[in-house]
Parts: C-alpha cells; structure tokens; sequence
C-alpha cells in the first residue's frame, strides 16, 4: 500500500515538472523525458510486472493530456517497462552505470519508435534530422537528468524494503 | 545468471507474460475505442482535471513569476544599452512615420476592399494562461487553464498577439487541450490576401527550430503571390474562423507539377514565449447543423 502511494506520487509529481517546470528550462525546445527514467528505473528495480504497469500508467497520463487517442503512449511505455524489467535480474543498488545505459537506451527505443509510428507512416524519411534535432538531444538531456533521479528513487526503494522487511518480521 | 535464479523466476515469468498480453489488448482496446468514439473523454478528463490541472496551475504561475524576476535582474544593464540605441530609431521613426502617414490612405482603401475591417474584432473572446505544455519533443500541443465550465468547446480557435496559434483539440471541465499550427500533425486552410488564392499551411518539425511552417496546393497561375504576403485563414475551412492572420510568405518555389506552389509561411505568433493566448469563443459554423 506504502509502495503503491509512493510510486503514484513520484509518478505525478514528475508529469507535473515535465509538462511545467522543464518546459520553462528547455534546452532548444527540448525536454528531458522524466517519464522514461521512472519507468525504467522502476522496472529495472521491481522487475517486469512492476515495469509493465508503471510503464502503462505514465503512457496513460500522457495520453489523457496530450494523446491523440488513449492507450498509444501507453503501449509503448508499456513494452518499455516490460524489456527493461528483464534486467531486474542483474539488479544492484551500487552499481548506476548500467541503469543509466538502460534508460538512455529506452529513450532512445521511445524516440526512434515515435518517429516510425508518428513520422516515418506520414512520408518524412529524413530520419537524420530527426535523430539529430531530437532522439540523440533528448537521449543525452534524459541522461543528465537520470544522474540525479535515480539515486533519489533507489533510495526511496531502499527504504520502502527496509520498512517491509521489518514489518513481514513482526508477523513471522 | 545462474541457473538457480532463473530457475526460481521461471515461476513468476509466466504470469507476467500473460499480464503484458492482457495489458496490450487493453491499450489496443482503448486506442481502437478512442479512435472510434469518445466515450471516455467526459470521464477521464475529468479526472486529471481534479488530479492533474490543480499541480500544473500554480507551479507554472510560481515559474513565470520566477522567470519574471530573474529576467528582471539580467536585463537592466541591456535595458540601458538598448534604450540609448532606441532613441536613435526613435529619430529615424519619426521620419519614416511620416511617409507612412501617407501610405495609411492607401491601406485604408486596400481594407475596405478586403473587408478586413470586421476581422476578428467583434468575435467575443476569453483570456487563458498556458499552464502546461507537451510532454514529449514530437508535437507541440500545450494546455491552458479555461475548460467546459468557461463555455469553452471543441474546435475553438486559439489565437495570441494577433496571430492564429492553432485550436482546442480536447476539453476538461477545467482544462482544455490546445494544438498549435507548428504541429508536425496540423493543416491549416490559408488564403493568400494579396492574390485571394488558397494554400494549405502545415507545421514541419524540420522547420520547427527556425520558426517557420511550410504550405502547398498554392495555385498562382498569375504569379501574383510573392515573399511578404499575408496569409489569413480561409473561408472553406471547417474548423478555423475566416480572416484570422497567420503569418507571412517567406519563400516561394513551383512544384515539379507546374500546377502548384509551395513554400514557407513565418507565424506572427512567437510559439516560443507564449504564456497567455485568446480563446475565441465562437465555432465556424459549417452548415451541418
């Protein structure tokens, strides 16, 4: 129930700041994709189950404000989550070079996937431009940003086991 | 990856496949609904009105007074510099003024032959503040704070400093959805004013950092069309207003076809520091009601 409160916070808390507060400190009209970085780091931590519903979630939130149909975004943050849960496997709260590769990956899985679902299907071919203007751009934003989220979520994840441990205890 | 622990996840993988399939026909459910209808649009919307919108509203008045304030700071030292230089051009104005005092005739006459007198002047509009704007870097839509309970609808016009700025795709009962002209995904029915030719103005991405959108299907057999012309919306569109300016001709090249033009068109809007727009509170009647 605690970890259910959390992850909704954390994931409206952070809508909120993409859609307001780093629209305001855009570099070039690009915004780093927070949505991606909790998605990943969420699956990466938690596992695929986890990844694939917090993925829809965000998808969702999206598409609700800025979707042209519902579930579009949803899907793919879906599937997003579902591949980076994979990982949990090889999951250390230590290591945060990996999880930083993963999300940087992701976002550039999302980008490359908007623009063949929204772009390449309508006749715009110059994938160069693209990648250049936006993919890599927002990839790299993504990264900085990833730096100092997902230290900031492992320890909220550290915690919230910390308090489930201690409470499975008490009953056992 | 030992072999004992995917041994143990053998035993949860199952379901979680299972999940995402269920979870994936949801979503291609809901796209294919949405698609169709708009059975969830009341409900939904209402949701992140009561959720969402709240949040979204007083951080984006906290950040525009912030911005405010630092751009306040930075700016007082420029400001000194450019009001040396502006009175310079003052001087320079004054003498240009007067020639276009005489030219003012000519306008005068040139609007009465378009009918622009009436533009969008009379249309009753409200005020609205950009409090969110898209989460992603494809599209360029934004939200602003006035939804259904400020009458506002569906396919009303959008328009700031003058210019077209684009139109309400989708409304909360607090909130409404805004999609911008630039939009890669938007079209906009344009009359050249010069040459009373029709066009089709789109938002390109590719031309997104320059500030400018591109428009076709101009059939200027004449070549009465040239660089600087004004583009209005035209009267055969259905969802825009008639008359509302949107930019003006920036370049101009035939089409392989010979038939056609196209080109580019500079918005008078600047999209990229707008922070409050007009919402026009009247639908282009189209005939079918």
């Amino acid at each position: 129930m605690r970890r259910f409160v959390f992850t909704l916070l954390s994931i409206l808390i952070s809508f909120i700041l993409q859609t307001t507060v780093f629209r305001v400190i855009d570099f070039s009209g690009i915004v780093p994709n927070l949505m991606i970085i909790l998605t990943a780091s969420y699956a990466f931590m938690r596992g695929d189950k986890s990844g694939m519903v917090i993925g829809m979630f965000c998808g969702i939130l999206i598409d609700i404000f800025f979707g042209s149909y519902l579930g579009f975004y949803a899907l793919i943050y879906m599937y997003i989550g579902f591949i980076v849960g994979k990982f949990n496997k090889i999951f250390f709260p230590e290591n945060i070079l990996l999880p930083l590769a993963l999300i940087v990956s992701s976002d550039f899985l999302f980008g490359f996937t908007c623009y063949v679902l929204l772009f390449m299907f309508r006749n715009k071919f110059d994938i160069g431009y693209y990648m250049l203007n936006v993919i890599i751009p927002e990839a790299v934003y993504t990264a900085l940003v990833a730096i100092f989220i997902y230290p900031v979520l492992i320890k909220i994840n550290m915690y919230l086991e910390d308090i489930e441990q201690r409470s499975a205890k008490k009953f056992v | 990856m030992s072999p004992v622990i995917k041994r143990g996840g053998d035993k949860f993988t199952l379901p979680s496949k299972y999940l995402l399939f269920i979870l994936t026909i949801l979503c291609v459910g809901l796209i294919v609904v949405t698609f169709n209808t708009d059975v969830f649009n009341s409900s939904v919307n209402s949701f992140a009105g009561t959720v969402v919108v709240p949040f979204q509203k007083g951080i984006t008045s906290v950040g525009v007074w912030m911005k405010g304030t630092a751009d306040n700071l930075a700016s007082i030292r420029a400001l000194q510099k450019e009001n040396e230089n502006l009175r310079k051009q003052v001087e320079q104005l004054t003498i240009e003024n007067t020639n276009l005092e005489q030219d003012k005739y000519e306008l005068t006459n040139l609007r009465e032959l378009y009918e622009l007198d009436a533009q969008y002047s009379d249309y009753k509009k409200i005020g609205a503040r950009i409090i969110a704007k898209d989460a992603g870097n494809w599209y360029h839509s934004f939200v602003i704070n006035k939804g259904t309970d400020e009458g506002v609808q569906v396919d009303m016009n959008v328009i700031a400093g003058g210019g077209l700025v684009g139109r309400v795709t989708d409304v909360g009962p607090d909130w409404a959805k805004v999609q911008t002209i630039i939009a890669d995904n938007s079209s906009v029915s344009g009359t050249v004013l010069s040459a009373s030719e029709n066009l089709i103005a789109t938002g390109n991405l590719e031309l997104y950092n320059e500030g400018q959108i591109t428009f076709s299907k101009l059939v200027d057999e004449a070549d009465k069309v040239s660089v600087g012309d004004k583009v209005v919306t035209s009267n055969i569109s259905d969802k825009y207003l008639p008359g509302i300016l949107i930019g003006y001709v920036s370049t101009i090249e035939e089409d392989s076809n010979n038939l056609t033009k196209s080109g580019k068109i500079t918005p008078v809007v600047q999209f990229e520091y707008m922070n409050e727009v007009l919402v026009i509170m009247e639908l282009k009647s189209t005939g079918d009601k």
